[in-house]
């Protein structure tokens, strides 16, 4: 047990009483270089070829989708088996060496970044696509199939993996589970938590346990599963997943409503669920989201719309039918200034695609996109969008919005250029305020991008004292060295 | 090897700020040392446009290969900022192998919604990297080697491609003789002749520079292709997508048409002048072809539906799934990265074999190489041919 920190053994001394910040608790070799002969170690561990030390080999791990933060890792290493992570992790948790899990870097909320340097240790080669079964409706992958993929190869089978996040060309199912994604089909189908049934993972002293299965009713114990997810890689690795399927859905419409304020679509939404209807999809974009987008789909969408609002949904062609006809018809009620339906399946899929677009392609306005994630309780949208209008115009930004509006879930984007003076802390400034109302409304900071470094200084805002010390009392029960993702949640 | 410690870019253990005062988001100074000032290798604007979305990984060949991030087109530019904030040495190998390693193909652009110019980082990047001796001997060689080649050819030395007729005529097409493709395919350059017959082939032509601007020479591309735009005023029409594609950057939108582009656009326009085209017959029966798109056409110019179209006209046209994909010819890439350029082309050989194709159509000469020196090494019994060429038989006698 050389280099275990006595410290890291013992609870976190905060008591639910105590409300000053608790410095975080680092594993031994924060910070420090990782040092040689552990190199070989890890070398003769998962193969001298899938470790990465050189400045250069270890800079584009420095980083992740979130702006403004990146700090370099001692060593990248690339696992092929849970029995190489498995070894990994003994290894650093006998000598306090930081390790974060990373797949395919796409999180928003500076989850991978390498914060006190050590090893960061990416999934993206244990990529086998173990099982799809019609009969159990059930998929199993390893950690690093990105969720498409994953999605590709159920369709094939006539089998829908209703999690559907912006990314998911990109992202790999594990990322999803570690951050809980959410997406386009969130309202019928809620989101990744609703569709794990089991996990494999490795802890970070070097267990492998596997948490749930492939049972749809399983209560003996705790349930680890869903505690692991949305664990933002702070308590085991990941390794393989399984997930539940659906049948395929029959048919898939989708309509656009244009509409002269985000309010009008706010409350478009609001009367959609009033009628009784639980749609797959209520998306909508603000109208410098709509040119932006527009500038890289080219669709013929309506420039001149304050916002826009994608409403789709699935199931039989009869059902579809019926929910679209009640929603156009909402819509044109709310003051929708045109309705326009998907002719086809590819019309369909060009709308959603250029709807997952929408904060790359807002990169386009400006060097930095800096993009939240409040989400407030469904009733209360318009009402947030109104207040995120007053706070952009209060601290003088730029901000443009688009969302998961059937879940409440905003994503209220600043963008800006760093040179332009102090906009930064105004831009900083406007998101705080965007936190505290949100949480104001009954809401949260974040619906689905996770806390990450980007957020945890305001996550205690919506915990509060006692669940912030929970969270290190369980973080530290699963990983006494404090090496997983040190410095993230329950640090 | 510099690790970020306690009192690196983002962590401070001691103190947390108080959230309020001081949200914990910290500039992008990280753990490497940066210089002050940056070292001006690429345009800024350019440069600070990709925001790390990763939507450019699964378009990428070589991150398909590496599952690594220093080699997708995300990692790449990573690096390159690297580079440019001083926070990696200009000698630092992996730069070195990157810079090399990506294919210069520009899937990544066609699929960044943020419009990040790839193409113009590479060859920005390519231009410093590139430099003196850090050249990789074979680009250079090209760079030179390309340089004689068109000299030989503006002097009429190179036999066997369509015969010059003089000073380019303003009011006629061009037929544009690509330098490789004069030596190694002249029946090409002949096949366009038959398909637009009142083109001319102006002498003087000198290299369109592409392959210097790939290979860190852009400010000798650019002055090549200025200097091959005045020798040829009018419409130039070119059989090379790699060709098309940077004159259609450096000379402006529309100067260049690419055959197949060309032809399309000239039948809808004017259907009298679209002779009859037969279906090409194999042994009784309609012939099976697939096609390589050329990246720097499909990518740089969004050319891909026309010599599709064209191919449905006169042949069972197969669309190979990696039609679209770079086949790992890359201007010089199969030279100066032979491993790569071969598992990069892999698949296409197995899906020709796998669709019974006839004919394998490219439409640019280096592809034609690489497809070719392919089927010959894996026994693909498959014919490479060029564009050009398989419409001039389906013209019959
Ligand atoms: C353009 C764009 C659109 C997006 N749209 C959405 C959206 O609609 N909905 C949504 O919810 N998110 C969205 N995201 C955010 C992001 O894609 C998700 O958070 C995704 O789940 C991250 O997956 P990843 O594989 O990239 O994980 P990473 O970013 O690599 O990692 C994310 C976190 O998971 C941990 N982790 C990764 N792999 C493992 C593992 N095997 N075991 C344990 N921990 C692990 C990491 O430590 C980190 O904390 C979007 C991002 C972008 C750039
Ligand atoms: S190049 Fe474009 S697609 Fe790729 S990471 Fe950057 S912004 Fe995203
Ligand atoms: S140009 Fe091609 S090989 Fe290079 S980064 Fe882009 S997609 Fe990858």
């Amino acid at each position: 047990m050389s280099g275990l920190p006595v410290s890291a053994l013992t609870p976190s001394p905060t008591s639910s009483s105590d409300l000053t910040p608790t410095a975080p608790r680092l594993p031994a070799g924060a910070g420090r270089p990782v040092p040689p002969d552990i190199l070989d170690r890890l070398r003769s561990i998962v193969g001298a070829d899938h470790v990465l030390v050189s400045d250069g080999d270890v800079e584009p791990y420095a980083r992740d989708a979130t702006p403004l933060f990146r700090s370099r890792p001692g060593c990248v290493l690339l696992p092929a088996t849970t029995s190489e992570v498995a070894q990994v992790l003994r290894l650093a948790t006998e000598h306090g060496i930081p390790v974060t899990p990373r797949g395919a870097g796409s999180n928003l909320a500076a989850a991978t970044i390498p914060e006190h340097g050590g090893i960061v240790l990416v999934l993206t080669r244990m990529t086998a696509l173990k099982e799809i079964s019609g009969d159990e409706l059930l998929a199993v992958v390893e950690a690093g199939v990105t969720t498409a993929e994953l999605a590709d190869a159920a369709a094939a089978k006539g089998l829908l993996y209703a999690p559907d996040p912006g990314s998911r060309t990109v992202s790999t199912v594990a990322g999803n589970v570690a951050m809980c994604a959410g997406g386009l089909r969130g309202l019928k189908y809620g989101v990744t938590r609703n569709y794990v049934l089991g996990l494999e993972a490795v802890l970070p002293t070097g267990e492998v346990i596997r948490t749930g299965g492939r049972l749809w009713k399983d209560v003996a114990g705790y349930d680890l599963t869903r505690l692991l997810t949305g664990s933002e890689g702070t308590l085991a690795v990941i390794t393989e997943v399984t997930v539940a399927l659906l049948p395929m859905p029959a048919i898939a419409r989708t309509g656009v409503a244009y509409f002269p304020t985000l309010a009008h679509a706010s409350r478009a939404v609001a009367g959609v669920i009033h009628d009784g209807i639980v749609p797959a999809t209520l998306e909508f974009l603000d109208n410098r989201c709509i040119n932006a987008v527009e500038d890289f789909a080219k669709l013929g969408l309506d420039r001149e719309a304050g916002a826009l609002l994608l409403f789709g949904d699935d199931g039989t062609a009869e059902a579809v039918e019926r929910s679209l006809a009640i929603m156009a018809n909402t819509c044109e009620r709310e003051g929708a200034r045109g309705v326009t339906m998907a002719r086809d399946i590819a019309e369909s899929e060009a709308l959603l695609t250029a709807r997952r677009c929408s904060l790359p392609a807002l990169a386009r306005l400006a060097p930095i996109t800096m993009l939240e994630d409040a989400t407030v309780p469904r009733t209360r949208l318009a009402e947030m969008v109104d207040r995120i209008d007053a706070i952009a115009a209060r601290h003088n930004v730029v901000c443009a919005t688009f969302g998961h509006a059937g879940d409440g879930n905003l994503h209220p984007t600043i963008v800006f250029d760093p040179a332009d003076g102090d906009v930064r802390h105004r831009a900083e400034a406007a998101f705080s305020d965007v936190f505290d109302t949100a949480i104001e409304l009954g809401g949260t900071i974040t619906g689905e991008h996770g806390v990450g470094a980007a957020k945890r200084p305001y996550l205690e805002r919506r915990l509060g004292a006692d669940q912030m010390a929970l969270l290190r009392r369980l973080k530290a029960a699963f990983d006494p060295a404090g090496i997983l993702n040190p410095g993230k949640l329950g640090s | 090897m510099t690790v970020a410690g306690p009192q690196g870019a983002f962590s401070q253990p001691e103190q947390e700020p108080d959230p309020r005062q001081q949200p914990d988001r910290k500039p992008e100074l990280g753990s490497g040392s940066a210089t002050a000032t940056p070292r001006g290798i690429f345009d800024p604007q350019t440069l600070s446009a990709c925001i790390s979305c990763g939507f450019c990984l699964p378009a990428c060949p070589t991150y398909a290969q590496t599952k690594l991030e220093n080699s997708s087109p995300r990692g790449r530019i990573t690096l390159m900022r690297a580079l440019e904030d001083g926070r990696l040495d200009p000698d630092d190998p992996t730069l070195q192998r990157e810079a090399g390693l990506c294919l210069g193909c520009r899937a990544c652009e066609t699929v960044c919604p943020a419009g990040v110019k790839y193409g113009e980082l590479l060859e920005q990047w390519r231009d410093h990297q590139w430099r003196g001796r850090h050249t990789p001997l074979v680009a250079g060689g090209l760079r030179a080697g390309v340089r004689v080649t068109a000299a030989l050819a503006a002097g009429g030395l190179v036999r066997g491609a369509a015969r010059t007729t003089g000073p380019a005529d303003p009011s006629r097409p061009h037929i544009m003789l690509g330098c490789m493709e004069r030596s190694l395919y002249p029946g090409i350059s002949k096949a366009v002749l038959r398909l637009v017959p009142d083109a001319d082939v102006p002498s003087g032509q000198g290299c369109c520079g592409a392959l210097h601007a790939h290979n860190g020479g852009s400010v000798e591309g650019a002055r090549l292709a200025a200097a091959l735009g005045q020798t040829m005023p009018g419409t130039i029409v070119s059989t090379s997508g790699g060709c098309a594609a940077y004159l259609d950057h450096q000379l402006g939108h529309g100067r260049v048409q690419e055959l197949s582009q060309f032809l399309v656009a000239r039948w809808a326009a004017d259907p009298s002048s679209k002779p009859r085209l037969r279906p090409i017959m194999i042994d009784g029966r309609i012939a099976r072809i697939g096609l390589q798109d050329s990246c720097q056409l499909r990518n740089g110019m969004g050319v891909s539906a026309q010599p599709r179209a064209l191919l449905r006209e006169i042949g069972d046209y197969v669309e190979l799934p990696s039609a679209g994909t770079c086949c790992g010819g890359a201007g010089t890439y199969s030279m100066l990265q032979p491993a790569m350029s071969q598992a990069v082309l892999a698949p296409t050989m197995v899906q020709a074999q796998e669709a019974g194709l006839d004919y394998l159509v490219s439409l640019n000469v280096v592809c034609q190489r690489q497809l070719a020196t392919g089927v010959k090494r894996s026994r693909v019994p498959v014919q490479v041919i060029h564009l050009a060429e398989l419409l001039e038989r389906a013209l019959g006698d």
